[in-house]
């Protein structure tokens, strides 16, 4: 034991009534010197077992559950201009430093297929189909910047190229095939479909196709008229019996729903200004566990909700933060994810 | 409450003290979970800058600047632009130091990343918060877990030389040392680290052609250069020799393992007749998973399907996929490969 612990320990007694027993009892536990070991390992053996009973049953707390119902991104996130201009220069970094395309692998000379990869290398100069105009090899090859303005390096041009290439042959809209050659078969394709949906557009907050890349969270309105998420008071029933009576409460039954695990994610506290007595206890408070679930397919429906809610949205996190109270916020908003 | 003020009160109770305060400063930096994160150092980013004007960016065209100077002979002295790393590393003492390996002018430079892989970007956003909230023990307050003795053999006996040796392993062949079952935290989310491909070709012993194909296909589907491997023993019932090539792999890791694996998700395991999934037998107990696949289902990549003339057909081998986690237990890395969309059948391993 050397001087510094020691006046952790000291300092600590000398704060007195503000610390708590167990946190004591850790600090004279983690310096206590081994001659005191043997004495407390029969300590250590019956603190594993965890006082349960609490010595003033009349303070208590109303228990609710809660349940934060969320919808998963659907899609990858729109990615930053940095990263994206990053990601182009990695790749023609690597057209730099690759081995050259084994062309006669995939192509067989004087095929079709072959004089088609013939007429898009003379076009875009290189194997990649998503980086652009650019040559690996020669005499130009530091050349791999992009200039200001240009569109190589966004998503939705490297996505246009690829579809282009699968979908024309290269070939000059005048040219005529040459004779006897087969045609090379393409095959059909659906276009992706946009990653901006016609509910961002009219910013429909009901609608679980808004922001598909970020998770979505139902947040209803109760009886007083306060956003948060569904809740009731814990019945005779385990928190996740609640979470699955409170899902189907809440939204109806079209809804395919999964609760993901039995623990809580959370919990917000609210203290009465007056202790409200209930049969047997004055209840200080309440205190709202939330456990975590995610709705698969279907829809919420209020209409024959058994907690009087009044409306409900899906909102991703930042949106709710302007919703909620402060104090609920400040208490949720460590279980939500950012995306 | 108490634990919160703790520090507050000892910094205080430094200040009272003559000897002097040497972290008094730390608490005012502390972050509480409910507190606000510090902001930004930086308050502008470079990517605000105002672009370069509008002739300035007509104007240039590094191209044509430098074909002017190379038709006037006017070229740059090369010597002086362009550095090469030396080919050996010849010590520390050396004045010509090797640059660091993420130098693009590195010889062991690799480019990469290409892209964020939508699996990762799934895992961040859903499986790791999920996993966590699936696998989470609570333990009440004061809990305290019980110490685990020491799991190596001591050396005993009146020996000097036992002094400071290291510990002895298990005893009995074959005995290891299980991993720790760590208690779950942030920091601890079971993640895939890295998916190796193996495939045995004993055929290759006789006829070398077969370990090529076998290292074209690996080598299609990974994107990853293959390496082969010798047979260690000689092995009559498998018709093994002792030094001949009989197998290659090749081991992904980060964006090719995470394109790896949805291309094998989403569109070759899909395309299976009637594929169980994963054997649940498998598993090592320390997180790592494996099954295999046949010559005709290692067919359906689409990196082989779009030459299969390219391949012999009867030469055309089967591989085992091992998928490592760093989960600790099995039940920990069939929790993650359930999750990022793998089904498992039959009896579990656990």
């Amino acid at each position: 034991m050397n001087a510094g612990q020691q006046t952790t320990r000291r300092l600590a007694v000398r704060a007195g009534q503000s610390i708590c027993r167990s946190c004591r009892d850790t600090i004279s536990r983690t310096y206590a010197s081994a001659a005191a070991a043997a004495v407390q390992t029969e300590d250590s053996i019956s603190q594993h077992i965890p006082p349960v009973t609490q010595s003033s049953p009349n303070t208590s707390y109303g228990v609710n559950a809660g349940v934060v119902l969320s919808r998963p991104p659907q899609i990858t996130r729109d990615l930053h201009p940095f990263e994206s201009a990053f990601f182009l220069y990695q790749r023609r970094l690597n057209e730099r430093l690759a081995l050259p395309f084994t062309r006669y692998f995939y192509f067989k000379k004087r095929t079709p297929a072959d004089l088609e990869w013939k007429r898009k290398m003379k076009q875009r100069l290189t194997p990649a189909r998503d980086i652009g105009r650019y040559q690996g090899y020669g005499e130009e090859a530091w050349n791999d910047e992009v200039l200001v303005g240009a569109n190589e390096s966004k998503f939705e041009w490297q996505v246009e190229k690829l579809l282009e290439d699968a979908e024309q042959s290269g070939a000059e809209p005048g040219a005529a095939d040459a004779p006897g050659m087969k045609k090379v078969e393409r095959e059909l394709f659906d276009r992706p479909k946009p990653r901006v949906t016609e509910a961002d557009e009219t910013n429909d907050t009901k609608s679980l196709n808004r922001a598909l890349q970020r998770t979505l969270y139902l947040l209803v309105k109760n009886k007083e008229g306060r956003w948060e998420f569904p809740q009731d008071k814990l019945r005779e029933e385990n928190l996740h019996g609640a979470a699955h009576r409170i899902i189907t409460h809440t939204g109806g039954e079209n809804m395919n729903t999964w609760l993901v695990g039995h623990v809580p994610i959370g919990h917000h506290q609210i203290d009465y200004p007056e202790p409200r007595p209930t049969e047997k206890l004055n209840e200080h408070g309440a205190k709202t566990f939330f456990l975590k679930a995610r709705i698969m397919a279907g829809q919420v429906n209020l209409k024959e909700n058994k907690l009087g809610l009044q409306d409900f949205k899906w909102l991703a996190k930042d949106e709710l933060k302007n919703e909620v109270d402060g104090s609920y916020w400040r208490s949720i908003k460590n279980m939500l994810t950012e995306r | 409450m108490a634990l919160r003020e703790l520090p507050f009160r000892t910094a205080a109770a430094l200040c009272k003290d003559t000897r002097p305060a040497v972290r008094v400063a730390e608490p005012l930096f502390r972050r509480n979970a409910s507190s606000e994160a510090a902001r930004e150092v930086e308050s502008s980013s470079s990517l605000e800058v105002p672009p370069p004007s509008e002739e300035l960016v007509k104007g240039y065209d590094p191209l044509a600047r430098s074909r002017l100077r190379r038709r006037g002979n006017k070229e740059l002295p090369p010597s002086r632009y362009q550095y090469r790393s030396p080919k050996y590393y010849r010590g520390p003492l050396h004045p010509h130091q090797p640059p660091p390996e993420s130098d693009p002018s590195s010889r062991l430079f690799q480019p990469g990343p290409f892209s964020l892989p939508r699996l990762e970007q799934t895992y961040q956003s859903t499986i790791a918060a999920d996993l966590l909230t699936l696998t989470y023990q609570h333990y009440p307050p004061g809990y305290r877990a019980p110490k685990t003795d020491q799991r190596l053999r001591q050396w005993t006996g009146d020996s000097p030389y036992y002094k400071n040796r290291p510990l002895r392993p298990p005893r009995g062949k074959g005995e290891v040392l299980r991993l720790l079952n760590e208690p779950r935290t942030f920091r601890n989310i079971p993640k895939i680290t890295k998916v190796t491909l193996h495939s045995m070709v004993p055929e290759a012993q006789e006829n070398s052609a077969h370990m090529h194909v076998a290292g074209m296909i690996l080598q299609a589907i990974t994107n990853v250069r293959a390496v082969s491997h010798k047979a260690r023993h000689n092995v009559v019932g498998w018709g093994l020799r002792q030094g001949r090539y009989v197998s290659v792999t090749s081991t992904m890791e980060r964006e090719d393992a995470q394109d790896f694996l949805a291309k094998l998700i989403d569109v070759v395991l899909p395309k299976i007749k009637e594929w169980k999934g994963v054997p649940g037998s498998s598993g090592d107990g320390h997180g790592n998973m494996s099954f295999g696949l046949t010559p005709d289902q290692l067919a359906l990549f689409p990196e082989i399907e779009v030459n299969y003339d390219a391949y012999p057909p009867k030469m055309i081998p089967g591989c085992h996929i091992t998928i490592e986690t760093d989960a600790t237990s099995n039940k920990d890395a069939r929790l993650l490969l359930q999750a990022i969309g793998l089904p498992f059948y039959g009896k579990l391993n656990d």
